[in-house]
């Protein structure tokens, strides 16, 4: 056991050195940019930026296998406990995989110190959304999530699509965003507590004003339900994913969902307790029930239809949202609730890996000037077998196809939907998951057995692009005998949020 | 009674003194159109053309620089005033005076980068300048 509270840097507590480094890593970027703004050195620059996400993996790392305990830190604004240091682990391990994949992908740009600058600091507020205790810090979280989420969207100023990529999101995160901070202001007028556990023991005394509670609770549902793309927020997702430069779209589609459902977990487990809040009429599970559903078959049925690769990737990614949306979901008072939410970590954990991995499979094509319909990808195999292996192992997986990580997470969670009572949602998932099966299998099918249309040249192998790639489908396949790891590790530390 | 009956009566007077107002002046006054009275009012200037003139993007610069001292000058007002009192009640001075520190040197950092990456410089649009003495 160690004290995260701990202060070895003073003046920040042990458990919030992830965090500290990733922010420290991105002004240190701004420091080398000030120095010579025209001629950075983009290797130096990516070096630095892994070298500080996988900094604050190693730690965030370390304090988990350490063993910890659920330390509120700066007057009750933060909680540091497993559930923020596993989540830390799936940002910075993405951000890590990112920033070696835009090495490539940089090449060309201008303005690559602001790039790997703006990751890091989108990094940092993702894991202080994972750590938020109270409505006020969960709002700045996230908040610093979104404005470097934007500018990275609409990163290729000159090119027309980024840029309106980069506008919508703007326009729908802004509109979530004020639907977020109005339902803030409501669950504080019907409680008049900011902080999580506060918020739980006010809601005693609250019956009277169950119904402006019960509106504010739907609206922060809203808000967060915006940053992991479900519907009814997702319609900012295929846009923005198909506009954004790739590995910005494999960043968000992974480490910014996964954020959205860190602060959804925290919030609605640590506010609005499900044996308080669904006698009191504010049946909230009610509400993830219907997104869990809503989003999967939307997201899977939507990606069934696309011909364009990111944008069946970006619905996809919507699919996924609810499949991990049965963690909130499959909860009920006394019932097994750290084993589901828990599985929908794991799941998380896992989809970080494969998600990326088939994003910047695509930022390599985007690399070699490879089109972006599902047709382009014909017979790319032949030319790049082992980027396409990677890449089948990465469709399989999102699939759930056994053997692979994606497989495991899936049945576990749905597994624990069962265990919990709700066989309907893992019915639904299932069903879900043959479905997709079909769209993942007809880009394994387009990379192997078509034939290519127009031959194509692949000029230079793109070393970056190339190591995350693999470092990423190594990780879904790691995974594999890492999984019971993962699993109980996600389990037992989201048995400690109840 | 319901307490947000007072509230409601509240935005009910609200609204409707101003139109009331409106409404028994357009009743009482005599009715002489000029076309002075129909003129755009600009604090007793003649105007010279309509309003929706384009202003030099780098006004943005200045306005997102100004907000960010704003916002810091939010964060250190409170600050000051408790600065005095705390430490006379023992608050040790690195508790007090780090933190603050903290936050000036990043936003030290964000502006300095800005600065070195021409955000206040003027850069000067010879379109601009034409079309300046051209009017």
């Amino acid at each position: 056991m160690i004290d995260l509270a701990l202060q070895t840097v003073p003046g920040v507590a042990d458990g919030l050195l992830p965090a500290a480094v990733l922010a420290l890593t991105a002004l240190l970027l701004f420091g080398i940019d000030t120095i010579n703004p025209k001629e950075d050195s983009l290797a130096l620059l990516c070096g630095i930026s892994v070298g500080g996400s996988l900094l604050a993996l190693a730690l965030a790392g370390s304090l988990l296998a350490a063993g910890y305990e659920a330390t509120p830190v700066y007057g009750d604004a933060l909680m540091i406990d497993g559930t923020s240091l596993f989540f830390t682990l799936v940002f910075a391990s993405v951000t890590a995989l990112v920033s070696v994949a835009s090495y490539d992908y940089l090449r060309d740009q201008d303005y690559c110190a602001e790039f790997y600058a703006l990751v890091l600091f989108a990094a940092t507020g993702m894991s202080l959304m994972a750590a938020a205790n109270s409505l006020a810090t969960a709002f700045v979280a996230l908040e610093l999530t979104s404005l470097p989420s934007y500018a990275l969207v609409a990163f290729l100023k000159t090119d027309e699509g980024s840029v309106e990529a980069g506008l919508k999101y703007f326009l729908v995160g802004a509109l979530a965003s004020a639907v977020l901070v109005f339902g803030i202001s409501l669950v504080y007028a019907a409680t008049g507590a900011m902080t999580f556990s506060a918020i739980a023991e006010a809601m005693v005394g609250a019956g009277d004003v169950a119904g402006v509670l019960g509106l504010g609770v739907v609206m922060i549902a809203g808000g967060v339900a915006f940053k992991m793309a479900a519907v009814p927020f997702h319609f900012w997702a295929p846009e923005a994913y198909e506009g954004a430069p790739a590995p910005v779209s494999g960043f968000l589609s992974s480490a910014s969902k996964a954020a959205g459902f860190a602060l959804a977990f925290r919030i609605f487990v640590g506010a609005f307790p499900v044996e308080m809040a669904v006698p009191m009429g504010v049946d909230w599970v009610l509400v993830f029930q219907i997104l869990a559903v809503g989003t999967m078959t939307l997201g899977n049925f939507a990606a069934a239809t696309q011909e364009n690769i990111k944008r069946m990737l970006a619905y996809s990614s919507v699919g996924h949202a609810g499949y991990a949306l049965i963690g909130l979901a499959a909860l009920s008072a006394g019932g097994p609730n750290g084993n589901v939410l828990g599985a929908s970590m794991a799941h998380l954990f896992v989809y970080g890996f494969m998600n990326t991995g088939a994003f910047l499979f695509v930022a390599m094509a985007e690399h070699w000037g490879v089109g972006r319909t599902l047709e382009d990808y014909n017979g790319l195999a032949a030319t790049a077998p082992v980027a396409s292996v990677a890449m089948t192992v990465f469709m399989f997986s999102l699939a759930g196809l056994p053997p692979f990580g994606g497989f495991f997470s899936k049945y576990v969670l749905f597994y624990a939907a069962v265990e919990s009572g709700f066989w309907w949602l893992a019915a639904v998932g299932a069903v879900n998951s043959a479905l997709s099966l079909f769209y993942y299998s007809r880009v394994v099918k387009a990379l192997w057995f078509e034939e290519a249309t127009v031959p194509l040249e692949i000029g230079r192998r793109p070393v970056g692009l190339y190591v995350s790639v693999l470092a990423a489908a190594l990780g879904t396949l790691i995974l594999l005998p890492l999984f019971g790891p993962v699993v109980e590790t996600a389990q037992t530390v989201a048995a400690a949020l109840f | 009674m319901n307490q947000w009956i007072a509230v409601g009566a509240l935005g009910v007077v609200a609204v409707g003194i101003p139109l009331g107002m409106m409404a028994a002046s357009s009743m009482l006054r005599p009715t002489v159109p000029e076309q002075g009275k129909s003129a755009i009012y600009e604090s007793g200037e003649v105007p010279t053309g309509t309003a929706r003139v384009q202003f030099n993007i780098q006004y943005y610069m200045v306005a997102l620089l100004f907000v960010i001292f704003d916002v810091e000058t939010v964060l250190i007002f409170p600050w000051t005033v408790i600065y005095r009192p705390a430490l006379e009640e023992g608050v040790p001075l690195v508790t007090l005076l780090a933190p603050m520190l903290v936050f000036i040197g990043i936003l030290v950092v964000g502006l300095v980068w800005a600065w070195r990456n021409g955000a206040v410089e003027w850069v000067a649009s010879p379109r601009a300048l034409k079309e300046k003495t051209e009017s």
